[in-house]
């Protein structure tokens, strides 16, 4: 018989293999490849959707048995592979990326996204590669803290888009979806859509860092990236009063409880430095942020000073890191970015792992 | 300072999870702990807003209701903090946090 038309009822055969879990032969679910025929000597491949799929052997068996019977098939060699199907929640995301640090915030206006902008580039700046996702979807300011005029993202294929990229790093923000000036009006379940967009569909490429500046609070959003994304670990961003703390000690808690790593608290605003004398000026009083992390066990990454250049530094899109090497801000963040490297690298080194994402389908 | 515990502390995490047989789980702790469960207790404790009140924690599953031969169809991780299943009834809105899965172990130890 002619190697194509052996091919043919190979094929014919393998139309009668059933997969018991999706009720329909293994042809035209597609997961017959490769398949090979030469001189009565028959190779394919079978792709199952998952690896730990509980019938492979007893598949494999079948296909092998059934071709084997046909007339003219001197050997048949079958390899089972898998390849996992996209599914919610156990998608693999971000797999090129090797650190995601969520920076969080219980309350609004401590600075979070001026810390993460800030953070982002001491990172980058120490020779690593970074990516920052402004996940603030109602009041993103990543773009102009960075100097990155409003032009939608460049789209790549299969639905993807590719980060805007200003000063060496990729980032993301909801702001280049609108025109500028509008304001993205949703609903929860769409934030999580767009969420899910920024995890799934950015080309971010290999990243050493992935900075995700939240939106204040513990709602929707963050959510989501906990439920979907691997963080590795937050940051809880408040400034020194009482009024921050206690909803900055609300975030620490929401991580805890979805047993994201805490890699500790960042004091913003922490004191102002004026012109004439080098005293520091506690201005929103003094010790807040040290004494919330030792409550929680969990470092105290850094204070960061009020000067009013950082403010100008965002406001042109130039960040305090690059804008002046010798403010004591700057001295700040790139304690921050070493600390929070240091941190991390102490969570991987940890050995008793827990499982990390899997997905078990059950037999019998 | 207060008395609170660090979160890395007293907060295992389940290290390896495997079907036993057909109706029952079992997880290794990353405190060294051992847990089989029989999946209908599960099933039985699930925790999503259908079974349980969501306001007053009332139950609101009647366990007579759940099929005999119930099963998990399947069951993944979510986030780093809980298990998600599918059962076979058709019902997968539970989230299982460690947290709980921890207290629903019905070995002699736990009980």
């Amino acid at each position: 018989m002619l190697d194509q038309d052996l091919q043919v009822s190979v094929m014919a055969q393998l139309k009668t293999v059933m997969d018991p879990d999706l009720h329909k032969d293994i042809v035209s679910l597609g997961f017959v490849k490769n398949m090979n025929v030469e001189g009565g000597n028959v190779k394919f491949q079978v792709e199952l959707t998952t690896p730990a799929c509980p019938v492979k052997e007893q598949l494999k068996t079948e296909c092998e048995t059934k071709v084997s019977s046909i007339e003219g098939v001197k050997s048949v060699e079958v390899e089972m592979t898998a390849l996992v199907r996209a599914a919610e929640h156990s998608q693999p995301i971000l797999t090129n990326v090797k650190n995601i640090i969520a920076v969080a915030s219980g309350k609004g206006g401590v600075g979070k996204s001026t810390v993460s902008a800030n953070l982002a580039m001491a990172l980058q700046m120490s020779g690593a590669k970074v990516g920052l996702m402004d996940a603030d979807i109602y009041g993103p300011s990543i773009p102009q803290m960075l100097g990155i005029p409003i032009t939608p993202p460049k789209g790549g294929a299969d639905n993807k888009f590719y980060p805007h990229e200003q000063y060496g790093i990729k980032v993301v923000s909801a702001a280049f979806l609108q025109k500028e000036g509008v304001p993205l009006m949703l609903r929860g379940p769409m934030l999580g859509g767009i969420i899910q967009q920024f995890l799934q569909n950015v080309e971010w490429g290999k990243l050493d860092y992935l900075v995700i500046d939240l939106p204040p609070g513990t709602g929707d959003v963050q959510l989501t990236l906990t439920q979907r994304a691997p963080i590795s670990g937050a940051v809880v961003v408040t400034t020194p009063q009482e009024v921050s703390l206690i909803d900055a000690e609300k975030g620490v808690r929401m991580f805890e409880s979805v047993k994201v790593p805490l890699l500790g608290i960042v004091e913003n605003m922490s004191y102002f430095v004026c012109d004439g004398c080098d005293k520091k000026h506690h201005i929103f009083k003094s010790g807040g942020g040290n004494a919330l992390a030792e409550k929680f066990k969990i470092p105290f990454l850094t204070d960061i000073p009020l000067v009013s250049a950082v403010v100008e530094g965002g406001d042109k899109g130039v960040p305090i890191i690059m804008a002046d090497p010798s403010s004591p801000a700057t001295k700040a963040y790139t304690k921050l970015a070493g600390q929070v490297a240091a941190q991390l690298s102490i969570i991987h080194a940890d050995k008793e792992k827990p499982a990390s994402s899997f997905e078990i389908a059950w037999e019998g | 300072m207060s008395e609170e515990k660090s979160y890395k502390s007293d907060n295992p995490a389940p290290k390896d999870i495997k079907q036993i047989d057909s109706t029952n789980l079992g997880i290794t702790w990353t405190d060294g702990h051992e847990s089989v469960y029989k999946v209908r207790h599960l099933r039985e404790n699930c925790p999503c807003a259908h079974c349980i009140d969501e306001w007053t924690g009332v139950k609101r599953l009647d366990p007579n209701s759940i099929p005999d031969n119930i099963r998990p169809t399947k069951l993944h991780s979510v986030g780093l903090y809980a298990i998600q299943f599918s059962w076979s009834d058709g019902h997968d809105t539970g989230l299982y946090s460690h947290g709980l899965m921890r207290n629903l172990c019905q070995c002699v130890d736990c009980q």
